[in-house]
């Protein structure tokens, strides 16, 4: 039996992990409803409204039909944040997988 | 046993030359500017998960099935492969270091499951790395295959980093397939009705 108990009490362990987190969904899986591409706002308004929100950009890309921004805060704090593509509304921010903003409403 | 070292000699070194590859190529795209950090994150850390998988594996296959060429070639390189995944998991901690660009930083995003996970791995990838010299081998003796057990509580801890981080079941399911179907038939093979009754 010996050989088995590494492995059991290292799932034993590490499984609090996974409800100590909020569950987020994968990146892939965040919906926006945000129709066809040709009524986005440009990726560039996209950079403005995550400067407003006194982040620094590392990366903004489409994933989905979400605009998706990579960014520090003014804290230095790592943030991966999804906004509309029509409105540029910020819908759900993430920190390292864990779930800190959802926009009022926005359940995908 | 020397005959058979410096015969594995060349293929080891040739083994390292090709799993140094990635990292080369990671650390150039980053010095040239074409990648930026963060995107090296999940390349270096999918690489350390890799090649761990590839190092527990031949173990417990050979187990279930016999070691034949292929396999005890493999075994022979086992030990390689953990070291190597070991360093990978070093460089994925360097690039995320650098792009956090601050101790403060990464201190205040420690309580963060996705980031504790990932410490917790690598701090229990250290005892097996570090004893994984012959020389370790030879002075620990018995003591040594508990310490490098420990390297199944790191990976553990790997992937459920991947999977706070990532929340994508997909990907690290998939790594994490071929380790739990291999300790599967072990546990299996290991119960006491597939056992071979003493004679």
């Amino acid at each position: 039996m010996k050989q088995y108990n590494t492995p059991f009490l290292a799932v034993l362990l590490a499984a609090p992990a996974l409800f100590l987190s909020t569950p987020a969904r994968a990146d892939g899986d965040v919906r926006c409803n945000s129709g066809p591409q040709q009524n986005w706002k440009p990726m560039s308004a996209l950079k403005k409204q995550a400067w407003l929100e006194g982040w620094t950009v590392q990366k903004a890309q489409i994933e989905g039909d979400c605009y998706e921004v990579y960014a520090r805060t003014e804290n230095g704090q790592a943030v991966e944040a999804f906004f509309h593509p029509v409105t540029l509304q910020k819908l759900l921010v993430l920190r390292r997988g864990r779930e800190i903003y959802r926009a009022p409403g926005f359940t995908n | 046993m020397t005959a058979d070292r410096s015969r594995l000699g060349l293929g080891k070194l040739l083994l390292w030359l090709v799993l140094a590859v990635p990292a080369a190529a990671m650390v150039a795209g980053w010095l040239s500017g074409r990648v930026i950090l963060m995107d090296l994150l999940e390349p270096s850390g999918e690489m350390a998960v890799r090649l761990m998988v590839l190092a527990l594996l031949p173990g417990p296959l050979a187990e279930c099935i016999g070691a034949g060429r292929f396999l005890r070639a493999w075994l022979a390189v086992r030990r390689n492969l953990g070291v190597a995944a070991f360093l990978y998991a070093l460089l994925h901690l360097a690039f995320y270091a650098i792009d956090m660009n601050a101790l403060s930083a990464i201190l205040e995003e420690l309580e963060l499951p996705g980031i504790w996970t990932g410490w917790l791995a690598l701090a229990l990838f250290v005892p097996a790395a570090a004893t994984s010299t012959d020389r370790a081998m030879r002075i620990l003796r018995r003591r040594w295959k508990t310490i490098q057990r420990v390297v199944y509580a790191a990976a553990a801890a790997s992937f459920l980093h991947w999977l706070l981080l990532d929340w994508n079941w997909q990907k690290a399911a998939l790594h994490a397939a071929p380790l739990i179907l291999v300790w599967l038939l072990r546990a299996v093979r290991r119960l006491p009705s597939h056992q071979r009754r003493p004679t």
